[in-house]
């Protein structure tokens, strides 16, 4: 440990105490310490939030693997060539330097999830102290059943960086009667429109650069398209007709990344050009070794369940989950979608609670939370979807309540897929990278 | 806040002197987190960068902006957003907005 922990700061003021009248606003100006896993929308949101709003009250620590955040927000655009990396890559300077988050680089590699305070440590061997915790470690890919799968060699691109650049060269690489075959992971997984984007701007691409018979498949593993029906419906029905082969209810049994080849329950897709394949999904790993991946509670999809209002993990109040990691109490066929946007509203909601908790007081109950993206259907246009969800009963599939949580109170797509639509998607993410990290 | 090493003397002037300090125990401003999901595209505090600049905006318009965008047919994204809140969380969230916006953040 290279730092002085509260307790030995405590104490070194007590020893001081005991020569000189400790003067009170020692003790009281003491910030609790937050520590934040995680700098990607949900973990950026949160650090910037909890110091905005805590006014020097708290001491916040932000814990990230890499230098920057890269963005799967428009990263769709990269891979087809129309955006450079760096419009989706975030730094931390503002959240240093504005904020006066203390952003280490480095990562987790245990969890003490103490009763009322914890340790985390670090790969460096340094520890950090936390009297709060706020985990938004995003995704993990759940390897498929039978295979010799390698995302270094059919690249998933669903975590943005070298995984989007390898996607780009191969999508570069295909010729005349090529097929680029892609899949949609089982719900819930990150994006829910964002595969279907993928697949109407690598048919544009196609399109654009003219070539003969070069296709698209797309292998859902659920029953139907899981966002934005009426816009992908349509482009994949019209605007790409005969492009796109949308296949449903395709479970993958194995992927063999060396041949780029693919068994589902809906057929097997051999020796194609390029395999997207993108795997079902779960919450980060802290540990991979540790019993529960390093969580102290996981639902039967992976997921960390919490509390809706204070995104606490039941049992251990002061540790919370946000962004793609957590499951929230949700009405039946209305979860909460995972997304960039969605974690930066979960961040704010959870930066509240603790701020209030370290008042003594208990989360504020009128909560909304909101989703909002827009997708591009071609290079020109887009499409968009929106959604807000209200803290209150929640629902089952007959309409009755089955408890407190998050009820989506309102979604829709948007009725026209535009040109205007296109240019507000820029809009959209340069106003949320900005309210996430600046 | 752990202040067991603290002596007991020390403590109930210490806790007095907390509850005295200013904002030390207030509670966040009505419509504070409510206004903040208006953030992800009008910037943090309504200030931008995003689309149309809500600061500048007094209680008044950004509420009666609100609530015909909540009550016309849909066509932009806002006609949506708008319909996801309570007429009281929109009077909570144009109050807050109105005194809060035009800072610096």
């Amino acid at each position: 440990m290279h730092q002085i922990n509260r307790r030995r700061f405590l104490e070194l003021a007590g020893v001081a105490a005991a020569g000189a009248a400790l003067p009170c606003s020692v003790g009281a100006a003491i910030p609790a310490r937050v520590v934040v896993v995680g700098g990607g929308f949900g973990g950026a949101t949160v650090a910037k939030y909890l110091c905005m709003w805590g006014g020097g009250k708290v001491a916040v620590t932000l814990v990230e693997p890499n230098p920057s955040h890269i963005a799967c927000i428009l990263s769709n655009l990269v891979v087809t060539g129309a955006l450079a990396m760096d419009r989706i890559t975030l730094g931390y300077s503002a959240l240093r330097t504005r904020h006066g988050v203390s952003v280490v680089q480095g990562r987790v590699t245990a969890i003490n999830y103490g009763s009322g305070k914890g340790t985390v440590s670090l790969s460096s061997g340094t520890s950090l102290d936390y009297d709060h915790l706020v985990l938004s470690p995003g995704i993990d890919f759940i390897p498929p059943p039978d295979s010799s799968w390698d995302p270094n060699l059919t690249p998933h691109a669903w975590q943005a960086g070298p995984q989007t650049l390898l996607l780009k060269k191969q999508l570069a690489s295909m010729q005349d009667r090529d097929t680029f075959v892609m899949t949609v992971p089982r719900s819930p997984y990150r994006c829910p429109p964002g595969p279907y984007e993928r697949a109407c701007v690598v048919a544009d691409y196609l399109k654009r650069k003219r070539l003969n018979f070069a296709r698209v498949v797309v292998l859902d593993a659920n029953a139907g398209i899981q966002a934005e029906p009426i816009a992908f419906g349509d482009a994949f029905n019209f605007t790409y007709k005969g492009m796109i082969d949308y296949v449903p209810n395709a479970t993958v049994a194995s992927v063999n990344s060396q041949t780029r080849s693919i068994v589902t329950s809906a057929g097997t897709w051999s020796n194609v050009r390029v395999l997207n394949y993108i795997p079902n999904q779960r919450a980060a790993a802290i540990d991979p070794t540790a019993p529960g991946r390093g969580w102290p509670l996981l639902n039967a999809q992976g997921f960390v369940p919490v509390d809706p209002l204070a995104y606490g993990i039941s049992g251990f109040p002061n540790i919370h989950v946000i962004g793609d990691a957590c499951a929230l109490p949700a009405s039946d066929g209305k979860a909460v979608p995972k997304s960039g946007h969605m974690a930066n509203a979960q961040a704010k909601v959870c930066a509240d609670a603790i701020l209030r908790a370290l008042n003594g007081e208990a989360p504020d109950t009128n909560v909304t939370t909101n989703s909002a993206c827009f997708s591009p259907i071609t290079s020109t246009t887009a499409s968009w979807l929106s959604a807000n969800f209200n803290y209150g009963d929640i629902y089952d599939a007959a309409g009755k309540v089955k408890g407190k949580g998050m009820h989506r109170v309102d979604l829709g797509e948007a009725p026209k897929t535009n040109g205007d639509n296109y240019q507000d998607m820029f809009t959209w993410a340069e106003g949320l990278f900005a309210d996430s990290f600046v | 806040m752990s202040v067991k090493v603290i002596s007991s003397k020390l403590l109930l002037p210490c806790a007095v002197a907390l509850a005295a300090m200013p904002g030390a125990q207030a509670a966040p401003p009505a419509g504070q987190l409510l206004a903040a999901q208006c953030a992800q595209c009008h910037g943090t505090n309504g200030n931008g960068p995003g689309f149309d600049e809500v600061a500048g905006k007094s209680a008044s318009e950004l509420r009666k902006d609100l609530l015909e965008m909540k009550r016309r047919p849909v066509e932009n994204i806002m006609d949506r957003q708008a319909r996801g809140y309570t007429d009281s969380q929109i009077q909570l969230i144009a109050d807050y907005l109105a005194a809060h916006s035009g800072g610096d953040h």
